[in-house]
């Protein structure tokens, strides 16, 4: 039988496995289910108001440096997304009355009436190559006119022209939507219009409240991780090291703590797997000349210094553990509380930016990092079964059958990851 | 929002210590009331459960999102001490404190003082929690379908939780008020940065009114169960190491030194100068697992941000840079398991070789 205490552990661990490996599964089922559901068609009532400014410049070649709207603009602008919020209500009440398929060539946008509706994305200049392809959805894109009663009166040809104009139309092509713009009184009510991201996501926009809060969020963050001192931070300094100083008077001098000594042994296990790296590295180099002779037999001794070095810093921390000596407090030097973070406390500040370029970047970036962290995650198990399970071997009274069998199933689990064998074993215990 | 120097003042000090305890409550996750640092200077019992409560959201090792799987009471204080302990906490009257939750503010506000002195406990903790705007799982259709439209030119489009937001106005304003709050939480943890100093004075009044610690504590450090079952395996690696580079390094020095015995002191300088080039190297290998040490792990939190190579010329990681440094990562821990695997073989028969009576034979292949 494994003893209680061990099989406790262990199954605590294998439960915090395989936690994680569902939590991870649940993440990704969830993004995959977001993401889907964004790129389908919105719902009716999911069609945000969208900006009806085309921009010739838009995502293929680059934008011109970002200037503010004027006050002209922010106006019409509103008028605009109030015009369009009314629509999407009265629209909700509308029957629907058949449409009509969006011509490919069709580069006037749709607004037909003064009052506009989820505008169709002109098929113009930037957007020539790919998207005029892709004018012809499964679905026909039908269009939605609303009754233009009760609504001012926009003059949306200069609503287009101001803002054309304001992106610095540098637009050598004339735009020859907005000339075209049937101004025509609207016939009867049409169906709302799909909103797919394919074809008008370039037009969304960031909610004014939240692109203040995001702004104010990253500038916060950034004074919260600037570590730029002055003479109040100093003084705060010295009053906490005073106040750890005192909270420590219990006892004269400290001791390590369990922390400390797992994430040193750690250490240097990751020590002594680089300098085993670096002899091989040496061992298998060829030396041209007395001179790299010379260098080879130099770190080879260096190596075989720091090797000793470590070992000596292992029979110290072996006797701490073991004897519960008192070690000296490190002056100044506070020890890091174990990071719950996984990797480098550094990183922890602003998320980074990372960059890609196409999709196989991605994928690969996906399929490493899935792998990489499974990697981690076998390692840990091993280290936690060897721990558990080799002391077993050697105090497993009485050596019988079910302690052969014991050592047949440690082998192909810790030297094979067999897991196969962990089966055998718990059925036998 | 400028960091302006505060001298703290004595005629100040009435209104400081209040504010900087109001910020501080402002700016925890799950921050006890002010007035629950008040009632723990005097041990009232009252203040002890929100205390408890605090220390093992900041403690246990997985921030619990949802509450459903929140451990009893009793759990979580057993928790609290035991990683209290296993961090070196100093005192020992948090060992003795019941853990059905009703006393110890006291003692608990001064572990709570003890974790924010030792290190940046605030900013880990609000970065655990923190709103995350970007996608960090890939996802490349929403980013090339919004392309131009975000207001940050750096970024260029749109996030999945982004468009998310746009279309579905009722999670965009629970995301707004997310980060409402985020954003005064992070105001409030300036503020607390400005003000921090009066509160240090204070917990040492907190500390002198606490009855001397009687005796020297006779409770041992609570070292892993396993942390000395791989500090053997480590001693033993490290041990095999040296007599490795041992039994290499004597001839080839032997050799050396009959070889150059007859040289003049001519080269003595060439020597040194090699003897330096090493020693750097060896410095620089050795930084690799110091503390504090280590390479910009691409783990972390990263937002993805689609970009045809060189447009966006700005700050960021470039995702081949980090598929080569994951690439190499892969490789090492490839090795690292290999490694162990091969530690364990040669442990099992070095255990079973003891025994007598016993022949231990490898299956094929191994």
């Amino acid at each position: 039988m494994l003893p209680a205490g061990c099989s406790r552990r262990l199954l605590a661990e294998l439960r915090d496995a395989l936690d994680a490996c569902a939590e991870r599964q649940r993440q990704l089922e969830r993004s995959l289910r977001v993401s889907r559901r964004l790129l389908r068609v919105w719902e009716p009532a999911e069609t945000p108001a969208l900006e009806p400014t085309p921009g010739p410049d838009t995502n293929e070649e680059a934008r011109p440096p970002a200037r503010t709207p004027s006050p002209q603009d922010l106006k019409e602008l509103e008028l605009l997304t109030q015009a369009l919020e009314k629509a999407i209500r009265v629209r909700k009440g509308l029957s629907k009355a058949g449409g009509r398929d969006e011509a490919p060539s069709r580069k006037s946008r749709s607004i037909v009436s003064p009052a506009t509706t989820a505008s169709v994305p002109p098929r113009a200049s930037g957007q020539a190559g790919r998207r005029a392809s892709e004018t012809k959805p499964p679905r026909g894109v039908r269009q939605t006119t609303v009754p233009a009663k009760g609504l001012p009166e926009l003059r949306l040809l200069s609503v287009g022209d101001q803002t054309c104009k304001a992106r610095g139309a540098q637009a050598a092509k004339p735009e020859p939507g907005l000339r075209d713009q049937q101004i025509a009184p609207s016939a009867a009510p049409q169906a709302p219009e799909a909103f797919t991201l394919k074809q008008k996501g370039i037009l969304l926009r960031l909610p004014m409240a939240f692109r203040k809060a995001a702004s104010q969020n990253s500038r916060l963050w950034a004074q919260l991780s600037s570590t730029e001192t002055s003479d109040s931070m100093d003084a705060t300094t010295t009053a906490k090291t005073q106040f750890l100083r005192k909270m420590q008077s219990g006892w004269p001098s400290s001791r390590l703590c369990a922390a400390e000594v797992e994430a040193e042994v750690g250490r240097l296990r990751k020590a002594c797997s680089l300098l085993r790296q670096r002899m091989g590295e040496e061992l298998t180099a060829d030396p041209v000349d007395w001179m790299q002779e010379y260098h080879c037999l130099l770190t080879l001794e260096g190596l075989q210094a720091i090797a000793g070095q470590c070992l000596h810093r292992l029979q110290e921390l072996r006797a701490a553990v073991m004897e519960h000596q008192l070690a000296p407090w490190p002056e100044g030097r506070l020890p890091s509380a174990p990071s719950s973070c996984g990797g480098g406390a550094d990183s922890i500040w602003s998320p980074q930016l990372l960059l890609y370029s196409s999709t196989q970047e991605l994928q690969t970036l996906a399929s490493l990092r899935l792998r990489v962290a499974m990697l981690d995650e076998q390692i840990h198990l091993e280290k936690v079964l060897m721990a558990e399970l080799l002391p077993l071997v050697s105090t497993q009274e009485p050596l019988g059958p079910p302690w052969l069998a014991l050592c047949r199933a440690v082998h192909s689990l810790l030297c094979e990851g067999d897991l196969k064998a962990a089966r055998v074993t718990l059925k036998l215990f | 929002m400028g960091r302006r120097r505060r001298r703290v003042d004595p005629a100040d000090a009435a209104g400081a210590l209040p504010a900087a305890i109001t910020a501080l409550s402002r700016a925890l996750p799950g921050g006890p009331s002010p007035e629950t640092f008040r009632r723990a200077k005097f041990d009232r019992p009252e203040a002890a459960p929100a205390l408890w409560r605090l220390l093992f959201h900041v403690l246990s090792p997985r921030p619990a999102d949802d509450a459903a799987a929140l451990p009893t009471p009793e759990a979580q204080a057993r928790l609290v001490k035991s990683v209290l302990r296993s961090q070196g906490y100093p005192r020992r009257a948090l060992v003795q404190l019941p853990e059905d939750g009703s006393q110890g503010s006291r003692e608990l506000l001064l572990a709570l003082s003890w974790l924010l002195a030792r290190g940046p406990l605030l900013e880990r903790l609000l970065a655990q929690i923190r709103v995350r705007l970007g996608d960090e799982m890939p996802v490349c259709e929403v980013h090339s379908y919004t392309r131009g439209c975000h207001s940050d030119r750096s970024l260029g489009h749109l996030s999945v939780t982004e468009a998310e937001l746009l279309r579905d106005p009722e999670g965009g304003r629970q995301l707004l008020r997310r980060l409402e709050s985020e954003n005064a939480r992070l105001e409030a943890a300036l503020e607390w940065r400005r003000r921090e100093l009066v509160f240090w004075q204070w917990m040492d009044t907190v500390l002198d009114a606490c009855p001397p610690e009687a005796s020297q504590p006779t409770f041992l450090p609570r070292i892993l169960e396993r942390g000395a079952g791989e500090l053997e395996l480590v001693a033993r690696e490290l041990q095999a190491l040296q007599e490795e580079l041992q039994a290499v390094v004597e001839p080839r020095r032997a050799a050396w030194e009959a070889r150059v015995g007859g040289w003049g002191p001519g080269w003595k300088a060439t020597q040194r100068a090699s003897e330096e080039a090493v020693r750097q190297e060896l410095t620089a290998l050795q930084r690799a697992w110091e503390r504090g040490g280590g390479l910009a792990q691409p783990h972390g939190p990263h937002r993805l941000v689609r970009s045809e190579a060189g447009t966006l010329g700005g700050p960021g990681l470039c995702a081949t840079e980090v598929i080569k440094a994951l690439r190499s990562r892969e490789a090492c821990l490839e090795a690292a398991l290999r490694q162990l695997q091969g530690q364990c073989r040669q442990e099992l028969a070095r255990l079973v070789g003891a025994l007598p009576g016993f022949i231990w034979i490898l299956p094929p292949g191994c």
